[in-house]
Protein backbone atom coordinates (compact mmCIF):
# COMPACT_ATOMS: atom_id res chain seq x y z
CA UNK A 1 0.00 0.00 0.00
CA UNK A 2 1.00 3.37 -0.77
CA UNK A 3 1.72 6.22 1.78
CA UNK A 4 -0.51 8.53 -0.41
CA UNK A 5 -3.58 6.48 0.48
CA UNK A 6 -3.41 7.41 4.45
CA UNK A 7 -1.26 10.40 4.41
CA UNK A 8 -3.24 13.69 6.16
CA UNK A 9 -2.97 16.28 3.80
CA UNK A 10 -3.87 18.63 6.34
CA UNK A 11 -0.62 20.12 7.40
CA UNK A 12 -0.48 23.01 9.38
CA UNK A 13 2.96 25.19 9.80
CA UNK A 14 5.01 27.19 12.27
CA UNK A 15 7.31 30.13 11.58
CA UNK A 16 11.09 28.49 13.34
CA UNK A 17 11.26 32.15 14.57
CA UNK A 18 7.95 31.90 17.10
CA UNK A 19 7.95 31.05 20.42
CA UNK A 20 6.96 27.32 21.67
CA UNK A 21 3.79 29.51 23.30
CA UNK A 22 2.54 30.38 19.79
CA UNK A 23 2.85 26.70 18.73
CA UNK A 24 1.32 24.91 21.57
CA UNK A 25 -1.51 27.94 20.70
CA UNK A 26 -1.77 26.29 17.08
CA UNK A 27 -1.96 22.39 18.39
CA UNK A 28 -4.62 23.46 20.90
CA UNK A 29 -6.86 24.93 18.45
CA UNK A 30 -6.40 22.61 15.80
CA UNK A 31 -6.48 19.68 18.12
CA UNK A 32 -3.48 18.49 16.71
CA UNK A 33 -0.31 16.54 17.72
CA UNK A 34 2.49 18.31 15.82
CA UNK A 35 3.31 21.31 13.30
CA UNK A 36 5.60 21.55 10.79
CA UNK A 37 8.31 24.05 11.57
CA UNK A 38 9.68 26.71 8.20
CA UNK A 39 13.19 27.75 8.71
CA UNK A 40 13.80 30.04 6.59
CA UNK A 41 15.92 29.73 3.09
CA UNK A 42 14.77 27.85 0.07
CA UNK A 43 13.77 24.07 -1.15
CA UNK A 44 12.71 21.55 1.86
CA UNK A 45 13.99 23.35 5.05
CA UNK A 46 11.63 21.87 7.78
CA UNK A 47 11.60 20.81 10.70
CA UNK A 48 8.72 19.24 12.98
CA UNK A 49 7.72 19.99 16.39
CA UNK A 50 5.38 17.63 18.60
CA UNK A 51 3.21 17.45 21.80
CA UNK A 52 6.10 15.49 22.83
CA UNK A 53 9.09 17.86 22.40
CA UNK A 54 7.03 20.62 23.93
CA UNK A 55 5.98 18.76 27.05
CA UNK A 56 9.78 16.78 27.79
CA UNK A 57 11.62 19.77 26.43
CA UNK A 58 10.18 23.38 27.83
CA UNK A 59 7.31 22.39 30.23
CA UNK A 60 8.72 19.37 32.57
CA UNK A 61 12.12 21.19 32.67
CA UNK A 62 9.64 24.05 34.18
CA UNK A 63 10.49 26.39 31.24
CA UNK A 64 8.81 29.77 30.14
CA UNK A 65 7.39 28.28 26.54
CA UNK A 66 6.96 32.69 25.82
CA UNK A 67 10.90 32.20 25.89
CA UNK A 68 11.17 29.45 23.55
CA UNK A 69 11.44 29.40 19.77
CA UNK A 70 10.46 26.50 18.26
CA UNK A 71 13.34 26.31 16.28
CA UNK A 72 15.44 25.49 19.56
CA UNK A 73 13.18 22.21 20.16
CA UNK A 74 12.04 21.12 16.47
CA UNK A 75 13.49 18.40 14.90
CA UNK A 76 15.82 18.90 11.97
CA UNK A 77 15.27 18.02 9.00
CA UNK A 78 11.93 16.25 9.07
CA UNK A 79 12.60 13.16 7.09
CA UNK A 80 10.42 13.00 3.66
CA UNK A 81 9.38 9.78 1.50
CA UNK A 82 8.27 10.22 -1.67
CA UNK A 83 4.28 9.69 -2.14
CA UNK A 84 4.75 6.32 -3.80
CA UNK A 85 6.39 4.42 -0.91
CA UNK A 86 5.26 1.71 0.66
CA UNK A 87 3.98 1.85 4.37
CA UNK A 88 6.41 -0.81 5.09
CA UNK A 89 9.40 1.16 4.09
CA UNK A 90 7.77 4.14 6.17
CA UNK A 91 7.64 1.99 9.35
CA UNK A 92 11.08 0.72 8.85
CA UNK A 93 12.32 4.33 8.53
CA UNK A 94 10.05 5.42 11.47
CA UNK A 95 12.14 3.06 13.01
CA UNK A 96 15.49 3.54 12.31
CA UNK A 97 15.58 6.91 13.05
CA UNK A 98 13.01 6.77 15.99
CA UNK A 99 10.67 9.34 14.61
CA UNK A 100 6.50 8.64 14.41
CA UNK A 101 5.72 11.39 11.29
CA UNK A 102 6.91 11.71 8.44
CA UNK A 103 6.55 14.09 5.42
CA UNK A 104 5.11 12.71 2.19
CA UNK A 105 6.32 14.64 -0.90
CA UNK A 106 5.53 15.36 -5.00
CA UNK A 107 9.08 16.14 -5.94
CA UNK A 108 9.80 18.99 -4.15
CA UNK A 109 6.58 20.09 -2.63
CA UNK A 110 5.29 18.24 0.58
CA UNK A 111 1.76 16.82 0.03
CA UNK A 112 1.05 15.38 3.83
CA UNK A 113 2.21 13.76 6.57
CA UNK A 114 2.26 10.29 7.77
CA UNK A 115 2.08 9.50 11.38
CA UNK A 116 2.13 5.89 13.09
CA UNK A 117 -1.42 5.86 13.46
CA UNK A 118 -1.86 5.84 9.79
CA UNK A 119 0.80 2.98 9.55
CA UNK A 120 -1.64 0.84 12.16
CA UNK A 121 -4.48 1.66 10.19
CA UNK A 122 -2.76 0.71 6.83
CA UNK A 123 -1.96 -2.54 8.11
CA UNK A 124 -5.63 -3.53 9.28
CA UNK A 125 -6.54 -2.61 5.50
CA UNK A 126 -3.67 -4.72 4.15
CA UNK A 127 -4.77 -7.59 6.18
CA UNK A 128 -8.51 -6.67 5.06
CA UNK A 129 -7.87 -7.17 1.56
CA UNK A 130 -5.64 -9.94 2.38
CA UNK A 131 -2.24 -8.68 1.58
CA UNK A 132 0.22 -9.34 3.96
CA UNK A 133 3.21 -6.93 3.34
CA UNK A 134 3.97 -7.03 7.27
CA UNK B 1 -24.63 -26.02 10.28
CA UNK B 2 -27.96 -23.44 8.85
CA UNK B 3 -25.59 -21.12 7.26
CA UNK B 4 -23.72 -23.67 5.12
CA UNK B 5 -27.11 -24.48 4.30
CA UNK B 6 -27.81 -21.35 3.18
CA UNK B 7 -24.68 -20.85 1.42
CA UNK B 8 -25.05 -23.70 -0.45
CA UNK B 9 -26.87 -22.20 -3.05
CA UNK B 10 -29.82 -23.22 -5.42
CA UNK B 11 -29.59 -21.97 -9.13
CA UNK B 12 -32.09 -18.57 -7.91
CA UNK B 13 -29.99 -18.14 -4.74
CA UNK B 14 -26.54 -18.39 -7.16
CA UNK B 15 -28.45 -15.74 -9.97
CA UNK B 16 -29.33 -13.53 -6.70
CA UNK B 17 -25.71 -13.76 -5.18
CA UNK B 18 -24.21 -13.07 -8.76
CA UNK B 19 -26.37 -10.07 -9.20
CA UNK B 20 -25.37 -9.06 -5.90
CA UNK B 21 -21.55 -9.44 -6.66
CA UNK B 22 -22.23 -7.16 -10.32
CA UNK B 23 -24.17 -4.38 -8.51
CA UNK B 24 -21.06 -3.92 -5.78
CA UNK B 25 -18.78 -4.29 -8.88
CA UNK B 26 -20.57 -1.46 -10.57
CA UNK B 27 -20.24 0.87 -7.65
CA UNK B 28 -17.02 0.41 -7.40
CA UNK B 29 -16.63 0.98 -11.59
CA UNK B 30 -19.21 4.41 -11.03
CA UNK B 31 -17.01 5.53 -8.14
CA UNK B 32 -14.19 5.25 -10.28
CA UNK B 33 -15.98 7.22 -13.23
CA UNK B 34 -16.49 9.87 -11.30
CA UNK B 35 -13.22 10.12 -9.81
CA UNK B 36 -11.80 10.65 -13.51
CA UNK B 37 -14.69 12.71 -14.33
CA UNK B 38 -14.06 14.87 -11.59
CA UNK B 39 -9.94 14.85 -11.70
CA UNK B 40 -9.82 15.87 -15.27
CA UNK B 41 -13.29 18.24 -15.04
CA UNK B 42 -14.39 15.75 -17.96
CA UNK B 43 -18.52 16.28 -18.13
CA UNK B 44 -19.47 13.94 -20.48
CA UNK B 45 -17.95 11.08 -18.45
CA UNK B 46 -19.84 12.79 -15.22
CA UNK B 47 -22.90 12.61 -17.63
CA UNK B 48 -22.47 8.71 -17.76
CA UNK B 49 -22.70 8.12 -14.30
CA UNK B 50 -26.69 9.00 -14.74
CA UNK B 51 -26.81 5.64 -16.87
CA UNK B 52 -25.10 3.85 -14.23
CA UNK B 53 -27.25 4.62 -11.84
CA UNK B 54 -30.50 3.59 -13.68
CA UNK B 55 -28.54 0.15 -14.21
CA UNK B 56 -28.35 -0.24 -10.59
CA UNK B 57 -32.06 0.78 -10.28
CA UNK B 58 -32.43 -1.91 -12.93
CA UNK B 59 -29.87 -4.59 -11.27
CA UNK B 60 -31.48 -3.63 -7.49
CA UNK B 61 -35.26 -4.68 -9.28
CA UNK B 62 -34.09 -8.19 -10.00
CA UNK B 63 -32.26 -9.11 -7.11
CA UNK B 64 -35.42 -8.34 -4.83
CA UNK B 65 -37.81 -9.76 -7.60
CA UNK B 66 -35.63 -12.97 -7.29
CA UNK B 67 -35.16 -12.74 -3.66
CA UNK B 68 -38.97 -12.69 -3.37
CA UNK B 69 -39.69 -15.00 -6.12
CA UNK B 70 -38.39 -17.63 -2.97
CA UNK B 71 -34.45 -17.54 -3.06
CA UNK B 72 -32.87 -17.62 0.46
CA UNK B 73 -34.72 -18.51 3.66
CA UNK B 74 -37.80 -16.14 4.55
CA UNK B 75 -36.19 -14.40 7.76
CA UNK B 76 -32.93 -13.12 5.93
CA UNK B 77 -34.83 -12.03 2.73
CA UNK B 78 -35.21 -8.17 4.66
CA UNK B 79 -32.11 -8.19 5.45
CA UNK B 80 -30.63 -9.22 1.97
CA UNK B 81 -33.40 -6.34 0.48
CA UNK B 82 -32.27 -4.01 2.74
CA UNK B 83 -28.34 -4.23 1.80
CA UNK B 84 -29.09 -4.02 -1.78
CA UNK B 85 -31.42 -0.90 -1.26
CA UNK B 86 -28.66 0.44 0.44
CA UNK B 87 -26.37 -0.08 -1.88
CA UNK B 88 -28.60 1.75 -4.68
CA UNK B 89 -28.91 4.58 -2.42
CA UNK B 90 -24.90 4.89 -2.99
CA UNK B 91 -25.58 5.17 -6.21
CA UNK B 92 -28.23 7.71 -5.83
CA UNK B 93 -26.27 9.81 -4.39
CA UNK B 94 -23.00 9.49 -6.45
CA UNK B 95 -25.90 10.08 -9.16
CA UNK B 96 -26.89 13.41 -7.17
CA UNK B 97 -22.95 14.48 -6.24
CA UNK B 98 -22.31 14.10 -10.39
CA UNK B 99 -24.97 16.54 -11.12
CA UNK B 100 -24.39 19.40 -8.77
CA UNK B 101 -20.72 18.79 -10.20
CA UNK B 102 -22.09 19.31 -13.36
CA UNK B 103 -24.49 22.10 -12.64
CA UNK B 104 -21.72 24.60 -10.43
CA UNK B 105 -17.76 24.66 -10.52
CA UNK B 106 -15.38 23.39 -7.95
CA UNK B 107 -13.66 25.68 -6.74
CA UNK B 108 -9.83 24.85 -6.85
CA UNK B 109 -8.85 25.09 -3.55
CA UNK B 110 -10.93 22.64 -2.46
CA UNK B 111 -10.45 20.37 -5.12
CA UNK B 112 -6.85 18.15 -4.36
CA UNK B 113 -9.32 17.30 -1.33
CA UNK B 114 -12.46 16.16 -2.88
CA UNK B 115 -10.60 14.25 -5.63
CA UNK B 116 -9.31 12.60 -2.81
CA UNK B 117 -12.19 11.86 -0.51
CA UNK B 118 -13.19 10.15 -4.36
CA UNK B 119 -10.22 8.45 -4.33
CA UNK B 120 -11.24 6.90 -1.21
CA UNK B 121 -14.71 6.11 -2.39
CA UNK B 122 -13.38 3.92 -4.72
CA UNK B 123 -11.27 2.13 -2.15
CA UNK B 124 -14.12 1.97 0.54
CA UNK B 125 -16.30 0.23 -2.49
CA UNK B 126 -13.69 -2.26 -3.12
CA UNK B 127 -13.58 -3.23 0.50
CA UNK B 128 -17.11 -3.60 0.33
CA UNK B 129 -16.90 -6.58 -2.37
CA UNK B 130 -13.80 -8.12 -0.32
CA UNK B 131 -16.22 -7.91 2.33
CA UNK B 132 -19.34 -9.14 0.40
CA UNK B 133 -17.13 -12.16 -0.91
CA UNK B 134 -15.62 -12.75 2.67
CA UNK B 135 -19.54 -13.45 3.57
CA UNK B 136 -19.94 -16.11 1.07
CA UNK B 137 -17.15 -17.27 1.75
CA UNK B 138 -17.98 -17.92 5.30
CA UNK B 139 -14.78 -16.08 6.35
CA UNK B 140 -14.93 -13.87 9.54
CA UNK B 141 -15.99 -10.21 8.08
CA UNK B 142 -14.70 -8.23 11.29
CA UNK B 143 -11.56 -7.45 9.43
CA UNK B 144 -13.29 -6.64 6.60
CA UNK B 145 -15.84 -4.03 8.41
CA UNK B 146 -12.68 -2.24 10.63
CA UNK B 147 -10.93 -1.39 7.18
CA UNK B 148 -14.46 -0.29 5.82
CA UNK B 149 -14.34 1.69 9.37
CA UNK B 150 -10.81 3.33 8.83
CA UNK B 151 -11.44 4.32 5.85
CA UNK B 152 -15.09 5.98 6.77
CA UNK B 153 -13.13 7.88 9.71
CA UNK B 154 -9.92 8.59 7.32
CA UNK B 155 -12.64 10.75 4.54
CA UNK B 156 -14.53 11.83 7.99
CA UNK B 157 -11.41 13.92 8.90
CA UNK B 158 -10.96 15.33 5.38
CA UNK B 159 -14.66 16.52 5.49
CA UNK B 160 -14.50 18.31 8.71
CA UNK B 161 -11.30 19.71 7.45
CA UNK B 162 -13.07 20.69 3.82
CA UNK B 163 -15.76 22.55 5.81
CA UNK B 164 -13.30 24.78 7.02
CA UNK B 165 -11.79 25.65 4.24
CA UNK B 166 -15.17 26.41 2.03
CA UNK B 167 -15.95 29.22 4.82
CA UNK B 168 -13.35 31.07 3.48
CA UNK B 169 -14.31 30.86 -0.27
CA UNK B 170 -16.31 33.96 -1.90
CA UNK B 171 -19.88 32.38 -3.11
CA UNK B 172 -21.46 35.04 -5.56
CA UNK B 173 -25.05 33.84 -4.98
CA UNK B 174 -27.31 31.83 -2.89
CA UNK B 175 -27.45 28.71 -5.40
CA UNK B 176 -23.95 28.71 -5.91
CA UNK B 177 -23.56 28.01 -2.22
CA UNK B 178 -26.11 25.52 -2.03
CA UNK B 179 -24.72 23.75 -4.98
CA UNK B 180 -21.31 23.65 -3.55
CA UNK B 181 -22.46 23.07 0.18
CA UNK B 182 -24.94 19.66 -1.47
CA UNK B 183 -21.65 18.62 -3.83
CA UNK B 184 -19.47 18.27 -0.39
CA UNK B 185 -22.50 16.18 1.56
CA UNK B 186 -23.23 14.08 -1.23
CA UNK B 187 -19.25 13.81 -1.80
CA UNK B 188 -18.69 12.70 1.79
CA UNK B 189 -22.19 10.80 2.45
CA UNK B 190 -20.95 7.72 0.04
CA UNK B 191 -18.78 6.45 2.98
CA UNK B 192 -21.12 6.41 5.77
CA UNK B 193 -23.26 4.78 3.33
CA UNK B 194 -21.20 2.05 2.45
CA UNK B 195 -20.10 1.77 6.00
CA UNK B 196 -24.49 0.98 6.76
CA UNK B 197 -24.30 -1.29 3.70
CA UNK B 198 -21.32 -2.86 5.88
CA UNK B 199 -23.06 -3.31 9.00
CA UNK B 200 -25.70 -5.38 7.24
CA UNK B 201 -23.31 -7.68 5.70
CA UNK B 202 -22.62 -8.35 9.44
CA UNK B 203 -26.30 -8.46 10.16
CA UNK B 204 -26.66 -11.14 7.90
CA UNK B 205 -23.61 -12.95 8.31
CA UNK B 206 -24.86 -13.10 12.39
CA UNK B 207 -28.01 -13.97 11.59
CA UNK B 208 -27.06 -16.74 9.44
CA UNK B 209 -25.31 -18.34 12.03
Amino acid sequence: MKVQELMTTKIEFVDADRTVYDAVEKMVDRRIRSLMVRFPGKGLNYGIITARDIVFKVLAKGLDPKDIKVSEIASKPAICVDKNANINEVASLMENKKIARILVCDGEEIIGVIALLDLMAGTLIMRARGEHDF
Amino acid sequence: MIFEKILSLSKKEQEVTDNMREHIKLLCSACDLFRTALENNDRNLMRNLIDLERESDSIRREIISKIYEGAFLPYLRPDLCRFVEIVDHVFDVLGDTAHYCLDGKIPEQIKSECIRIAYLNIKICEMLLITFEALLKRDDLREKTLAIRIYEKKIDDIKFSLIKDIHKIPISNFWEGKILSDFISGLTNISDIVEDASDYLQIINVSMK
